[in-house]
């Protein structure tokens, strides 16, 4: 008897196979990720504290949160962590175009600028940390070579604390952005830009026509994760300088885990996180949009 | 948000302990019922898994119908493990919990409450300043354990260096401050470490809450002068600059930017660790008080969830566990202060073998009589000293208006309190 393959018997449709395929990954991801976020809504209108009894409190959380300073501070610091965003992706840009060349050795700096990125958040902010105190090596070699008068406290000022920690975030950043860069480059057709320079472009000019321009779509990915990623940064904040001096580094993901894992408010650490997917779904869709009318134009 | 629906998943309904209710439990078991108490400490194990053994085989030898189930957490694990657990409808029945853990938990109805559990001689066998660290509208939410007192810990070159005499050491907060400038003008070294919290103003005997609870009372010229004080030190290099976490204070102290630091026990491992040159020049002497003349302690308590199915035998082991003999010789193998007032009378905390440890242990235990849990004594009391802390930072760190910057918090903790 001839024997019917598998995935005949199981569905006619090649879609199925992929369902099927699918199936695992997607139960894991309703059950811990879809789940939970749907889980936060009704939360969010609870003073659900894991310990206490649970009340109805309705939008009360969403009223207390447009009235408490400490959160709309939060907000305000994770947009302005926005700014590291494009520093980040023009640096990344760089870096790939240089390790993308045939110089000798390259090798070691593609590994050197990736080992930021393996290296654990907890490691690198504490080697920061240490770099960046009263009597650190920054400031030694700042005023060893008359760049400053006075030791600046980089994590327990407030002027310099948030841009210092974006700093750090970036340094952290740049190597895994340099390496989807990197492939994106390579999957450029080397002939395009051997036709340019038969034509008589020069390098500057196949970087601004050719590569830039082919680029695009890594761009858009890699600016809306990081995007993300500003918004939601946690770590270095978290170990460095757990939101102060005063609330100078306090962001939104910080103030959502001091809420909720510090003083057992969950309900309202759920409305605040509510807020922040909120608003990070509408800065998506506003790139999305800005990406499908052509974005930035280089060319 | 992820994290906080994947606990509040783990309930059941939106109130995931509704089966087991603040208070709403059996007093125990039924008689001759065997019953097992599920017991946590945090990061005891392995180190010390032969005391805790001879320990739970001594009660159960009392107590034969019960069975202790001892299971050991790493601190940052605890919390979290504790309210999935209570979340779930399986809350342990004993549990080892720091003080502001416990007032935490214990302003949300969770815990049970001693008063009603305990006689008036057994409440009289801790420490009152300790004991009443957990203390709130007449409950008492823990048993204080084990614990630990600050000691001024002194670089002995540079204290020496600056021509200061190491056997006479600063007694009062005023006497620190003038040995600091001096070690500043002699050696360059800050003087020493100052934490930028809340409860220095307590330690100052300056007002914080008005005596009711129900309002702000720091913002007075009392609190501004002082904070001017601490300025003026700042400014003239007597203490760093730098928040000062307890990571960062080990590391200002081992590079001997710093000559004196306000720390407990576990500071000399860390030191003995990250330097040990440095380790062989410490000292340790009585920690200066301020104002107010009590000396912060820092404790682990013994708690025991409202959501227990065993109410009377967990309360039952929280008392043996943290008994004046047993807090004695758990003292002797942990190098930690006990909260028990009859243990603490032992020889061992008067005998200094003259280690660092030993100096350590001495000087410590002497003071167990000045000690108390920092602990305002209001359900938002988490909140309070954040407020207060942050406004004091920007006004030590970032040079904010001292007055403004008070009015400020005072407004916000008289929110937080409701007002």
């Amino acid at each position: 008897m001839k024997r019917t393959p598998f995935f005949t018997r199981f569905g006619k449709s090649e879609a199925s196979v992929a369902w099927f395929f699918m199936a695992p990954g997607l139960i894991l991801l309703a059950l811990f990720v879809f789940w939970p976020i749907i889980y936060s809504v009704p939360l969010a209108l609870t003073n659900y504290s894991v310990i206490g009894k649970t009340e109805f409190v309705g939008f009360d959380n969403f009223v207390k949160a447009l009235q408490d300073r400490s959160y709309i501070t939060s907000l305000v610091n994770s947009l302005l962590y926005v700014i590291v965003v494009p520093f980040i992706q023009i640096f990344s840009i760089l870096m790939a175009i240089l390790v993308n060349s045939n110089v000798k050795g390259i090798k070691i700096f593609r590994t050197a600028y990736y080992i930021p990125v393996v290296t654990s958040m907890v490691a690198v902010a504490l080697i920061w940390g240490w770099l960046l105190n009263q009597n650190g090596v920054i400031n030694y070699v700042l005023s060893s070579v008359g760049l400053m008068k006075e030791r600046i406290t980089w994590l327990s000022n407030k002027d310099t604390a948030l841009w210092t920690l974006m700093f750090i975030t970036m340094w952290k950043g740049l190597g895994y952005y340099m390496m989807i860069y990197l492939a994106g480059l390579q999957s450029i057709p080397k002939d395009l830009v051997e036709a340019a320079m038969i034509d008589g472009a020069n390098r500057m000019q196949t970087i601004r026509k050719i590569t830039i321009p082919l680029l695009k779509p890594y761009v858009f990915f890699c600016t809306l994760i990081s995007l993300m990623a500003a918004i939601r940064v946690f770590d270095e904040v978290f170990i460095l300088t757990m939101g102060g001096p005063g609330d100078a580094t306090l962001t939104s993901s910080l103030y959502i885990y001091k809420q909720g894992f510090q003083q057992f408010n969950f309900g309202y650490s759920s409305a605040l996180g509510l807020i922040v997917s909120v608003m990070i779904a509408v800065l998506s869709i506003v790139i999305f949009r800005f990406n499908r009318k052509g974005g930035v134009n280089p060319y | 948000m992820l994290m906080v629906g994947l606990l509040a998943a783990c309930g059941s309904g939106s109130s995931g302990n509704k089966e087991a209710a603040p208070n709403g439990n059996s007093d125990g078991a039924k008689a001759g019922e065997q019953v097992t108490v599920e017991f946590w400490t945090i990061s005891l194990q392995p180190t010390f898994n032969d005391y805790f053994d001879k320990l739970i085989a001594e009660f159960e030898s009392q107590n034969p119908n019960v069975k202790i189930d001892w299971k050991d957490y790493p601190y940052d694990a605890v919390l979290n493990k504790l309210m999935t657990n209570i979340s779930g409808g399986d809350a342990p029945d004993v549990v080892n919990l720091n003080t502001e853990l416990a007032n935490q938990m214990g302003t949300k109805d969770a815990l049970v409450d001693f008063n009603q559990e305990l006689t008036a001689e057994q409440k009289a066998a801790y420490f009152p300043g300790i004991y009443s660290s957990t203390e709130m509208n007449g409950k008492a939410f823990a048993l204080p354990w084990y614990t630990g007192l600050p000691v001024l810990f002194m670089n002995k070159d540079l204290v020496e260096k600056a021509g200061l005499n190491p056997d006479n050491p600063p007694k009062t907060k005023q006497e620190l401050n003038e040995w600091g400038r001096q070690i500043k003008e002699k050696t360059g070294a800050y003087g020493y470490i100052f934490t930028m919290e809340a409860r220095t103003l307590l330690e100052e005997n300056l007002p914080f809450l008005s005596d009711d609870y129900k309002k702000a009372a720091f913002n007075t010229p009392e609190v501004e002068e002082y904070i001017n004080e601490n300025l003026q030190l700042l400014k003239d290099g007597v203490i760093p600059k730098d928040i000062i976490n307890y990571d960062k204070q080990v590391q200002y102290f081992a590079s001997e930017q710093v000559a004196m630091s306000l720390s407990s026990s576990p500071f000399i491992n860390k030191i003995k660790t990250a330097a040990p040159d440095v380790y062989n020049k410490m000292l340790a002497v009585p920690s200066p008080v301020g104002k107010a003349g009590i000396r912060y302690s820092n404790t682990m308590n013994i708690v025991v969830p409202s959501a227990t199915k065993h109410k009377k035998e967990a309360v039952d082991f929280a008392v043996f566990v943290s008994n004046a003999a047993n807090q004695l010789e758990f003292s002797k193998i942990a190098n930690t202060l006990p909260s028990t007032v009859e243990s603490a009378k032992d020889p061992f905390f008067s005998e200094n073998d003259g280690t660092l440890e030993g100096m350590a242990k001495t000087v410590s235990a002497v003071s167990l009589d000045k000690a108390e849990d920092f602990y305002i004594g209001v359900e938002s009391a988490k909140d309070v000293n954040e407020k207060v802390t942050k406004a004091l930072q920007e006004i030590y760190l970032n040079g904010a208006d001292a007055k403004k910057t008070l009015t400020q918090a005072e407004n916000e903790v008289n929110k937080i309190l409701g007002n």
